[in-house]
């Protein structure tokens, strides 16, 4: 089966770096970028399959940067990560196409949680790409994530 | 027409389907499953939510506007979740339910960003503008100054007030609060290392702002003004005087900084150092526990000229431990009053009595060491006493007179005891620097017969000292010398130290008892401790050296006396703690949110009011859509005649009314045609439930018939006579949903039904049971009776329990896989035998042979392996 991938984006290097110790110790491939632009460079030259993307950066912020990753590459689910979440913001982020939020500070349970549901959904999602192809029925992959 | 069409197509169009169909078909299930999978995360998070709400109003543990703001928000983004998810489960049938949310949401949103704001925009106010109704503008401490300066005209140095406004425009204009905000979400504010951290971040962020341009004019313009009017080159004292601090029995006492004499070089620095200490971490602690909002603590500052004082004190003008006496209590000492009010000396102690003529009941002058005097250009310094005059008295007897005068004034005027800061000038003449309201406390009457009470007197360790604030209390000593003792200050000891100096107070929630060498009851730290209600002895000679860390002493403050070890006598009748967070304006915050959030309306899935548009709060946003979410489960291997994923009679001997959907991996091999066997079952949770379900015979009433035990139960339920207000042929079976580790169940089993819930897996953290359970045939109150008599046996077995009307909710949570199989076996065994007790209810002594029974059977079951 294949293994998760996940980008963790923030600005703060701190977090960045014992994040992906801690994932690293938990058995989990994490790489980091500081800013939003680093992370779209990041999910073009390699697959991602999960971010997890901080709200507030400096330059292209969290929200930003998701309806960015949202849209060149649709089945890459993210969850947003903030230290000041306001209701309105966090739910901006899940109608921008978030899975999940999760409020610092989060544990790295937590957020191996929500990164392992994401990726069950992403795989799901490919999965019914797969047996579309194989049917011939050949709904394009936004359509099919639209269905969903 | 609809169904109609479709029982039509089942009719006619039956045909196998292909192996790609079905492979399509099995595809979706998987994806339904997930968002049920999701749905159903979704839906504990937001119930362990909501239940931290309802403990935090219990109001026990204290909590500030970051646990209320991160609450919402999570359960919010549950809900919104949950929402998305069961439109995805059917297909939008229930688009009504964005449209609820949004105005809760909305509702929530409103309530948590009220702020009192005000149409003044001074940045500053001449202290002679200034009176009590401006408390808004100026905080309640400079109010009350200018009110007796300019209505009673008495002596208050000169000065101005940097207001609430400037405040506000400091802030905005450096774009502090979501900064402030932010670093107060990312931290853990039960770690004290941790806060200790956050509180110099933020101090240092205060610091580091800029003074904008026009206030700084103002301030300069200001002081101008004020050295005109004094005709002298002056220095300042400059004082906090927080709003949003005069609520009822707070005081905030020493918790912000005060500058003394400041020179119009050092101005700004120090007028930030003000604000900063509104995150001093004293200041920080005292606001979590007293459930103050950031956001209402606006920092004005009171600009007072200087008063380079001969001697200097604070008075009550009443007994601030014992209600009953009247006497005016005069603390006084050499130089500026800041020794006093610090504790950080002793001082000399006037008790003067209230009626005409005034007399001097009690003097107990001290040795004082040092005083606190003013450097000529700007500052201050603590100066060593020398010769006789640390021995003299600081007043004489006529000053004593007329500065109870003034305090009997003031208290008239009011009409509530004072306490009051004050200063004597080089000239002789009588300043007042503060006055703000004393807070009283009853003396604890012990009455505890002397035969009763014999602690011997090997076990007192010390006698002497004065009560700081009354009572008793037990705990292992903590010597506290260096700052850093606040960090390693374990809970529940008893706080020794030297000087009972302010920076004390951020662990006076965390003490049992508090005592120390130097100091009196009218220091900041006396205040507090009364506030908090934390019994404290001060003044206790040589306390230091003859109490050593980690003994286990009673600190009576009432009788002055310390002992070894636990006295019981005298901690009975010691008063608990105050819950100091009900009523405070964070706790009011959450109640306010919480009524949108918390209380469950939609009791019953067979009530036509059960509906989107009658959610009024997300507990029941979540009811409707986990109820439905199970529905469209079950319906899907129906609507698509596709027999793998359509759910399996139980077959246990004779075919059950039990029906089980496979969600994943719940079943040994998958399964055709009607039946599943219990031996195929894999389902932890579901075969737990059901081995307490068969553990123990029912033997309660009705008779049985020889049909066999079980099948009697099954089959009443297949009586729709026997249960009333059933319309659907779905609402009168059990349902399980199953999968290896995960299992749920809807069922009605006689006269009411139930909803239980299970993960159980070897990973604990995320382990969780939920029980849910309504109705019955008879009547209200026996059925009350009965939810009530099955929570109590649910809550000795660790769940935690709500019960609303006729519904209970039980949840647990968290532990190893064995003790939650043992939880759910004792669901099994009380879904059964709790069956029809409602019918017994009425009659005490059938129903205690019942609990005993119960228990009894419980136990067997914890017993067995």
């Amino acid at each position: 089966m294949e293994k998760m991938k996940m980008l963790v984006v923030d600005d703060e290097e701190r977090f960045l770096s014992t994040t992906k110790k801690l994932l690293a110790k938990k058995g989990y491939d994490a790489v980091t970028a500081a800013s939003g632009a680093e992370a779209l460079e990041k999910i073009r030259v390699q697959n991602i399959h999960v971010v997890i993307l901080d709200v507030k950066m400096p330059g292209m912020d969290g929200n930003a940067t998701l309806k960015e990753i949202k849209r060149q590459y649709p089945l890459t689910e993210v969850i947003m990560l903030t230290g000041h979440a306001t209701m309105e913001s966090a739910i901006d982020g899940l109608k921008s196409g978030a899975i999940d939020y999760l409020m610092k500070p989060a544990d790295i349970d937590e957020i191996i949680q929500k990164a392992e549901e994401a990726f069950e959904k992403r795989q799901g999602l490919e999965e019914k790409i797969r047996v579309a192809k194989m049917r011939k029925l050949m709904k394009s992959p936004s359509e099919i994530i639209q269905e969903t | 027409m609809c169904r109609l069409f479709n029982r039509f197509k089942k009719l006619f169009i039956k045909k196998p389907k292909l192996a790609a169909a079905v492979e399509e078909l099995r595809i979706a299930f998987k994806d339904r499953y997930h968002s049920f999978k999701l749905l159903l995360n979704a839906n504990n998070r937001a119930l362990e939510i909501m239940a931290n709400i309802e403990r935090a109003l219990q109001g026990k543990q204290p909590f500030g506007m970051t646990f209320v703001r991160s609450s919402c928000t999570a359960v919010s983004v549950n809900v919104f979740n949950m929402i998305k998810n069961i439109e995805k489960l059917a297909q939008g049938k229930y688009g009504k339910l964005n449209g609820r949310f949004n105005d809760i949401q909305q509702n929530i949103d409103r309530l948590l960003s009220q702020k009192k704001s005000t149409e003044d925009e001074r940045l500053i106010i001449p202290l002679d503008a200034v009176n009590k109704e401006m408390t808004d503008l100026v905080g309640s401490k400079m109010a009350n100054l200018g009110e007796i300066k300019n209505r009673l005209q008495i002596k208050v140095p000169g000065g101005f007030i940097i207001t609430a406004a400037a405040y506000e425009r400091f802030i905005r204009e450096n774009d502090l609060q979501a900064e402030i905000d932010r670093r107060f979400q990312s931290t853990d504010v039960d770690n004290m290392e941790k806060l200790y951290t956050l509180s110099s971040e933020i101090q240092q962020l205060i610091i580091r702002s800029g003074v904008p341009d026009d206030l700084a004019d103002d301030v300069m313009q200001a002081w101008k003004q004020l050295e005109s009017e004094t005709k002298d080159r002056i220095t300042l004292a400059l004082r906090s005087s927080a709003l949003g601090e005069d609520t009822q029995d707070s005081s905030f006492a020493g918790q912000y900084r005060s500058e003394l004499n400041v020179s119009i070089d050092s101005i700004f620095y120090a007028y930030k150092e003000v604000l900063a200490s509104k995150y001093s971490l004293q200041a920080i602690t005292y606001r979590l526990n007293r459930g103050f909002r950031d956001e209402d603590i606006s920092m004005c500052v009171g600009c007072m000229a200087m008063v380079d004082a001969v001697a200097g004190g604070v008075i009550y003008s009443r007994n601030p431990v014992d209600m009953r006496d009247d006497s005016i209590f005069i603390n006084s000492a050499w130089g500026l009053p800041k020794s006093v009010v610090d504790g950080s000396d002793a001082c000399d102690l006037f008790v003067v009595s209230r009626k005409a003529p005034m007399e001097i009941i009690r003097e107990d002058i001290k040795a004082k060491e040092r005083k606190f005097v003013c450097f000529p250009e700007e500052g201050v310094c603590r100066m060593e006493l020398t010769g006789d005059t640390g021995d003299l008295a600081s007043i004489d007897k006529k000053q004593a007179f007329d500065l109870a005068e003034i305090v009997v004034k003031i208290e008239q005027y009011y009409a509530i005891p004072q306490d009051i800061e004050w200063a004597i000038a080089q000239d002789g003449s009588v300043y007042i620097l503060q006055c703000r309201p004393l807070q009283q406390m009853e003396m604890e009457k012990k009455d505890i017969p002397e035969s009763e009470f014999n602690a011997d007197h090997e076990a007192v360790i010390t006698r002497g000292g004065i009560t700081a604030s009354p009572g008793a209390a037990c705990g292992t000593v903590y010597l506290a010398d260096k700052g850093i003792d606040v960090l390693r200050f374990p809970e529940g000891a008893v706080l020794v130290t030297r000087q009972a100096l302010p920076r004390w107070a951020s662990l006076l929630n965390r003490s049992a008892a508090v005592v120390t060498e130097q100091g009196g009851f009218a220091g900041h730290l006396a205040n507090v401790a009364r506030e908090f209600g934390v019994p404290a002895l001060f003044g206790v000679p040589g306390a230091v050296d003859r109490l050593s860390n980690g003994e286990l002493v009673t600190v009576d403050a009432d009788s002055l006396t310390i002992y070894k070890g636990k006295i019981e006598p005298l901690l009975v009748k010691s008063a608990t703690k105050k819950n100091l967070m009900e009523g405070s304006p964070v706790y009011e915050n959450l109640r306010q949110v919480s009524g949108l959030i918390v209380p469950l309306n939609l009791l019953d899935p067979d009530s036509s009011d059960f509906s989107p548009a009658n959610c009024k709060t997300f507990h029941d946003i979540t009811r409707f859509i986990h109820e439905k979410s199970v529905k469209e489960m079950f319906d899907f291997g129906k609507e698509h005649d596709f027999s793998e994923k359509s759910s399996k009679q139980l077959f246990y001997n004779v075919p059950m009314q039990w029906w089980i959907l496979n969600l994943d991996d719940g079943f040994k091999e998958e399964v055709d045609g009607k039946y599943v066997k219990l031996e195929n079952i894999v389902s932890i949770p579901m075969l737990a439930f059901w081995g307490g379900f068969t553990a123990i015979p029912w033997d309660g009433p009705p008779a049985i018939d020889g049909k066999g035990l079980i099948s009697v139960i099954f089959q009443s339920t297949t009586n729709r006579a026997l249960t009333p207000g059933v319309r659907s042929a779905y609402a009168d079976r059990n349902y399980f949903m199953i999968s290896k580790n995960y299992c749920s169940l809807s069922s009605r089993l006689g006269y009411h039904f139930s909803i239980l819930e299970a993960l159980v897996s070897e990973r604990s953290i995320e382990n969780y049971v939920s029980f849910q359970f309504k109705g019955g045939a008879a009547d209200y109150q026996r059925r009350l009776k009965r939810v009530h008599f099955i929570g109590d046996i649910l809550e000795k077995q660790d769940f935690r329990v709500e019960i609303k009307e006729d519904n209970l909710i039980a949840r647990v949570e968290g532990h190893e896989m064995d003790y939650m199989k043992k939880r759910l076996e004792i669901l099994g065994y009380l879904t059964l035998h709790t069956r029809q007790l409602d019918m017994i209810m009425a009659n005490n002594a059938t129903l205690n042979h019942y609990r005993s029974k119960i228990y009894k059977d419980i136990q067997n079951i914890l017993n067995s392996k």
